[in-house]
């Protein structure tokens, strides 16, 4: 047992030879984190989204060098001290119980490296934070399974893709017609959920222009993960002023009527099919397809649903008329599938639902 | 018939005889020891089953338009697995499991405080998985382990069921809280002071306030969600008032302190397999104890940090990032203090130390990718990606399961009286950690280019690393098969273990495998720590342990 004792404990050549080491390794690592081209893999589309990135780095570089050492030391450890062969069966270790200088520096210096990371996490935060407020003020509504955009002077929600001018800073406010989704742009770094009942505020400034993904992260039904929309930031402010101005001319008559409210009485005299089918590849595509019942998207396929003789009865248990179809458009409808938005939600004045149920009518099985 | 073995002081023994009979003996047993047993066999089947479920997801993402289940489906099995390796698994294994079956012989009691709330408490959690379970039938939760609202109101109906069992499971954990509590305070053996407490009971005791505190927080959350599906009382329903941030807060409120009841008992039982297969003593008793206190206490201070995309006001959101980094410094001292451990050991590779060693590695990762998740401009970033998922299983799977598989090595021989296999538990051991890492590394980097968590379909451009994921997991499942494999064939035909196979010193070694009803014939006296090996061992009253003398109890005696 004395001999046990007396092993060397002393803190060796091997030691120093396996801290230089891992110290190299280390620095490798850190040299490693410093030059990684993550705009390579991601683009940085907005002028934070650098601070993101190096926010990342210092974390995963410290993070690694950390690690290095610790798992180094382990498997140094394990190699270095275990039992051999020729040890007596009984053998024991140097029976160390503390060491409080040792102790003393791995809480101290833990703890100032905290200090610094608060330092540095709540500059760039701020740096987030602080992004201009004027520039363009955007919505985003997150729907079940899609975002739509009010911009100013653009009558109703735009649901196609998102365009921004580069270089314009944007505040982007975030709310949700239904559950919580997550407005993420990956290439921004930058993300929110949108809340129903809340309003939530981003700020950037687009730099660098591209066609980026906007994903929901937050689960939202059952198509959550085809929850996609694209966000374009356009270099050329014409081409963006065309797209405005498109806007604000295709939307111009919805802002003429406004939402059919529940219960009003509506006249289905004077439906434009036409223009209901502009309005159904506008507002119902999202959820609905134009193919039979069964083949639901959210909610059931609308081919022939007035003239379906295996469905005689709407998903509300309701008789398939024309009144009845017009009723759910104006007031939703919430059933297992999901819930189905009302009119006003989905910016539907009486005429379109006139429009929408003429359209509905002409579909044949 | 509870137990008045009071301690400190003299020893009134008031003793039971021991049941007869099968079903008070093994069903409706009050001896902690059967009951930490059942909640692991309970637990391990429930963990058979999520596991099921979790191939199931990675078989869906073999592909990136999925097929393999429906989209439906596929959000019903990752809503259950989550919920029920949490609920079902970890947490039982971790508290009713191991902390019965090890922590009372540890401080030299015959049983815990209650032995009647203990039944009552495993028999609460059977019921509830088979509740959880059976919510497959009505249609499944699909909005995750959170079930956050509004979507989680729009559910199916077995979201409801989800809620009344996670809640009744919440009951069971929360009356095993009080247990241990009462028992560490009360039913210490004469000289057991708590700087003398084996650090697996130091971290049991930092638990049980877990247990007790914020799991009722989740059990008013539940209520709400409940009586919100059931009877349209709108708690979280904006449309009619309600407030969708509150089921957030309330839901974290429990489950940031729920991650260190998953962690800080796996803490301990690495705190036990360290320094007895490197034949030395902790380094730094102390500072891993308090380290545990301190943990339990911030765990309550951070919640927050889970919601930094939700809307909070920027101020509101600052402590708790900060607080977030602050953890980190007491989980660090544990970190280098079991890395210390070994330095200057004799260390004797055992399965059970393989996967000690191999948590410390893995858990490091996952507390390191902690802190980053902490730093808000970064968590705008990956909050609600696959990189969130990367993290939780590395604390989870490679902290949390290891220490499980860590314990189940190390105890199986003081609970069945036979060694498990050790070539089997080598090649467990390998196979795991291999597949561990090739399932859950690639997560962070898909999470970081853009890729969501909770998705039954992705991006083609994730395709590759989605696939390296699945087979490597399949390798990570067939590892657990062995384990399995392994735990059937050693009951029958283990190596016998006799009472004290690793030559470890805490009290649950020095008396037979397995111990007689109510563990002692007489209660020890303790007087030091059980860590050093150059000195004997500090207990008295011990002598007649392993001899023929009758036990406490003799079998049959009244
Ligand atoms: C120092 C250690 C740790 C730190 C600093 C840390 C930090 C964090 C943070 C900030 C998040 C939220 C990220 C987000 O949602 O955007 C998170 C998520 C999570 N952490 Fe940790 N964590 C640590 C250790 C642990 C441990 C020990 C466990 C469990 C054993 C754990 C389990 C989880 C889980 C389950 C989630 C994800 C919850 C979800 O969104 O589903 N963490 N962690
Ligand atoms: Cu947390």
């Amino acid at each position: 047992m004395a001999e046990q004792r007396a092993q060397p404990i002393a803190v060796d050549r091997g030691f120093w030879t396996v801290t230089l080491v891992l110290a190299v390794l280390a620095v490798a690592s850190i040299v490693f984190w410093i030059l990684f081209p993550i705009s390579k893999y991601l683009p940085e589309a907005i002028i934070t989204a650098r601070q993101v990135d190096t926010m990342f780095r210092f974390m995963a570089a410290s993070g690694s060098a950390l690690y290095v050492f610790i798992v180094g030391y382990l498997i140094y450890f394990s190699i270095a001290f275990r039992a051999k062969a020729t040890d007596p069966p009984d053998a024991i270790g140097v029976q160390i119980h503390d060491n409080p200088k040792l102790e003393f520096w791995w809480t101290l210096l833990p703890a100032i490296f905290v200090l610094l990371l608060s330092v540095i996490s709540v500059r760039i935060w701020y740096e987030i934070l602080l992004e201009p407020e004027n520039g363009l003020v955007i919505q985003a509504i997150g729907h079940q399974f899609y975002f739509s955009f009010r911009y100013p002077n653009v009558n109703g929600e735009i649901t196609d893709e998102m365009h921004l001018p580069l270089g314009e800073p944007v505040t982007l406010n975030l709310t949700s017609a239904d559950v919580i989704h997550g407005f993420w742009v990956p290439a921004m770094r930058l993300k929110n959920d949108t809340v129903p009942g809340l309003v939530t505020t981003i700020r950037f400034t687009p730099q660098l222009a591209g066609r980026y993904e906007i994903i929901c992260t937050q689960f939202c039904g059952v198509l959550h993960s085809q929850m996609h929309k694209q966000v374009l930031v356009i270099e050329d402010r014409a081409s963006f002023d065309k797209w405005y101005q498109g806007w604000q001319q295709r939307n111009a008559h919805v802002s003429n009527a406004l939402p059919a409210a529940p219960g009003q009485a509506i006249s289905l005299q004077g439906g434009d099919a036409a223009a209901g089918k502009t309005l159904f590849a506008q507002k119902c595509t999202a959820c609905h397809k134009l193919a039979p019942f069964d083949q639901r998207l959210v909610g059931p396929g609308l081919q022939g649903v007035l003239h379906d003789p295996a469905h005689p009865n709407l998903v509300n248990g309701k008789p398939a008329t024309p009144e009845n179809v017009a009723g759910i458009l104006q007031n939703g409808f919430t059933g297992s599938l999901g819930t189905m938005p009302n009119a006003s939600a989905n910016g539907l004045s009486s005429q379109d639902i006139a429009n929408l149920v003429a359209f509905l009518n002409t579909l044949k099985l | 018939m509870s137990v008045a073995a009071v301690h400190s002081g003299g020893i009134a023994d008031h003793i039971h005889p021991e049941p007869q009979g099968f079903i008070r003996r093994y069903v409706f047993s009050l001896d902690h020891k059967i009951i930490g047993i059942q909640y692991l066999v309970t637990g391990f089947v429930f963990f058979m089953l999520s596991g099921l479920l979790a191939e199931t997801i990675r078989t869906q993402l073999l592909n990136p338009n999925g097929g393999f289940v429906s989209p439906e489906t596929y959000n019903e099995v990752y809503s259950i697995h989550g919920s029920a390796m949490v609920w079902l698994v970890v947490i039982p294994l971790l508290t009713g499991g191991f902390g019965n079956l090890v922590f009372p012989v540890q401080i030299g009691a015959r049983d815990v405080a209650f032995p009647w709330l203990n039944m009552l408490s495993f028999w609460i959690f059977p019921v509830s998985g088979l509740m959880l379970f059976s919510s497959f039938l009505m249609g499944a939760p699909t909005a995750g382990w959170m079930e956050y609202p509004p979507v989680s109101l729009q559910g199916q109906a077995g979201t409801s069921m989800w809620a009344a069992a996670i809640f009744l499971v919440g009951v069971s954990s929360t009356m095993t809280g009080l247990n241990f509590l009462v028992t560490i305070l009360k039913m210490r053996a004469p000289g057991m002071t708590f700087t003398r407490m084996p650090l697996f009971v130091w971290g049991q005791f930092a638990t049980a306030p877990l247990l007790m505190i914020a799991t009722t927080a989740l059990a008013a959350a539940l209520a709400a969600l409940f009586i919100n599906r059931e009877f349209g009382v709108p708690f979280y329903d904006p449309t009619k008032g309600g407030s969708p941030v509150m089921w957030q807060h309330m839901f974290w409120f429990y489950s940031h302190p729920a991650v260190y009841i998953m962690i800080l008992p796996a803490f301990g039982i690495i705190s036990e397999v360290l320094p007895t297969f490197a034949r030395k003593s902790i380094f730094g008793y102390k500072m891993i104890a308090f380290s545990s206190a301190a943990i339990a206490l911030l765990g309550f201070m951070v919640w927050a940090h889970h919601m930094f995309t939700s809307g909070l006001a920027p101020f509101l959101q600052l402590p708790f990032m900060i607080l977030t980094y602050i953890i980190g410094v007491p989980t660090g001292i544990k970190i280098f203090s079991w890395t210390a451990t070994l330095w200057g050991g004799k260390i004797h590779y055992s399965t059970a130390m393989l996967f000690a060693i191999g948590f410390v590695a893995l858990f490091t990762l996952g507390g390191i990718t902690g802190i980053f998740l902490a730093a808000i401009p970064f968590d705008l970033h990956v909050h609600g990606t696959y990189f969130i998922v990367g993290h939780i299983h590395y604390v989870l799977v490679g902290g949390s399961m290891m220490g499980i598989f860590a314990g189940m090595y190390y105890w199986f021989p003081k609970m069945s009286g036979r060694l498990l296999n050790e070539t089997l538990g080598k090649w467990h051991f390998w196979l795991f950690f291999i597949g561990f890492n090739g399932t859950f590394i690639p997560m962070h980097w898909l999470g970081m280019l853009g890729m969501p968590r909770e998705v039954a379909t992705y991006d083609p451009q994730f395709t590759f690393w989605n696939r390296f994921e699945t087979f490597a997991s399949y390798l990570m499942t067939f590892a657990i098969l062995i384990f399995f494999v392994n735990i059937i064939w050693s009951i029958r035909y283990g190596k016998k273990a006799g009472a004290n196979p690793w030559g470890a010193r805490t009290l649950e070694w020095q008396v037979p495998s397995p111990p007689h009803y109510y563990n002692f014939k007489h209660v020890p006296t303790v007087y030091g720590l059980p860590y050093d090996f150059s000195q004997p061992l500090p207990y008295k009253g011990l002598e007649e342990e392993l001899t023929d003398s009758p036990p406490a109890v003799a079998a049959g005696a009244h």
